[in-house]
């Protein structure tokens, strides 16, 4: 019964085809280094399912930003545990993404014909930042105000374009609503369909091209 | 070790492989599944605790015609605390035995007034209509008005809100 069924979705989608190309595709003999990207994106697996959780009672304003937050840690059932993986996975994610990039790096799986699954990976690891940057500020509490306010002023130090880059940043000269609701825009929309799109392009590109082997200890 | 035995391990590594990652990827579902439905239903399951509230005196209740009491009370949803006005149209036909009745139409909860030149209660969204001790005279309501617990302290009405 059920294989039937499978066997007529697989007449229409060929989802078969699909799998195995994923996941029954050849690998050379690899070590546990090359589990860090699957590692990066199960964490960004859990920051989208625990973020859009943040998202049902979470408030992008100054007068209800904090409160919401609070609400959420202390008030709901779970909110604790769906706040803390995001929060955690926020900082696991940023240490998994550079040590998979270190990894690439030192074992020169960079080079051809993988030099563009790289770049998709050095403009993911950017948009994790922006993800870390953005997120920060969410909780409007004195340190999200004030590493936001250092955050800011470094862009402001920019030569000749700092004062305007500052001014885009916080959507005006100072912090404010606008500031926070920007931030909020950019970490739930922006940022997670440049992710969503870059992630399809990297994880095609790893298919497509495969994995690099080991590099033999000679070369 | 014979061609067939080697076959069958080859087989049953594979299987186990299949059902540990099987086995983890519920263990990780259920893990994520269960505190978020917890986590999405958490205000819904809150139980409200019934609170006595004060109307006022009760000699501004006329005999046989239902009077209505407005009060301000602070009410607490999410994290924010705000004055919400609550409304009780308080009926008494002998001066001793009060009915305390909500404004709230049972047909689809907008307010209902009492115009006298009817004698009825009215709402204005669907012309449901009440008489004066809540029955269901017309309209679409499905049940008479709600009534509140009610209890008389020194000449001062108390209602319970549950």
């Amino acid at each position: 019964m059920l294989a039937n069924l499978g066997d007529w979705l697989n007449d229409r989608f060929g989802w078969r085809g699909i799998w195995e190309a994923i996941f029954l595709r050849k690998v050379p003999h690899v070590n546990w280094f090359y589990t860090l990207g699957s590692a990066s994106l199960f964490v960004a697996i859990n920051q989208a399912i625990t973020g859009i959780l943040l998202t049902l009672y979470y408030v992008p304003t100054p007068d209800h930003a904090y409160d919401s937050v609070v609400y959420i840690t202390t008030q709901l059932p779970f909110g604790w545990l769906i706040r803390g993986l995001h929060h955690w996975g926020a900082s696991a994610m940023v240490v998994l993404v550079v040590l998979h990039l270190l990894r690439v790096f030192f074992y020169g799986a960079y080079k051809f014909p993988r030099e563009a699954t790289w770049m998709t990976g050095v403009i993911l690891l950017i948009v994790v930042i922006g993800f870390g940057f953005t997120g920060y500020l969410l909780p409007w509490d004195q340190r999200a105000y004030w590493a936001t306010t250092v955050g800011t002023r470094i862009a402001g130090v920019a030569p000749y374009v700092g004062d305007f880059l500052l001014k885009i940043a916080r959507g005006g000269p100072e912090l404010s609503a606008v500031t926070l609701a920007r931030f909020f825009g950019t970490h739930i929309w922006v940022l997670p369909t440049t992710l969503a799109l870059l992630v399809v392009i990297h994880l095609y590109l790893v298919i497509r091209v495969g994995i690099s082997a080991v590099p033999a200890k000679d070369e | 070790m014979s061609e067939s035995d080697k076959e069958g391990k080859e087989v049953g590594r594979r299987n186990f492989m299949k059902m540990t990652i099987v086995g983890i990827g519920g263990l990780i579902t259920a893990a994520f599944g269960i505190p978020a439905v917890a986590y999405v239903m958490g205000p819904a399951l809150k139980q409200s605790v019934g609170e006595w509230i004060q109307l006022g005196s009760v000699t501004k209740v006329e005999t046989g015609i239902p009077t209505l009491f407005k009060t301000v009370i602070q009410t607490q949803t999410g994290w924010i605390t705000t004055d919400e006005e609550f409304s009780v149209y308080v009926l008494t036909e002998d001066g001793q035995n009060y009915v305390a009745m909500s404004n709230v139409c049972t047909h689809l909860g907008c307010r209902v007034r009492w115009v006298a030149d009817q004698n009825g209660f009215f709402c204005p969204c669907h012309n449901g209509a009440f008489a004066k001790d809540g029955t269901v005279t017309g309209g679409p309501p499905p049940r008479p008005l709600d009534r509140f617990e009610s209890k008389v302290e020194n000449d001062i009405l108390f209602v319970k809100r549950g």
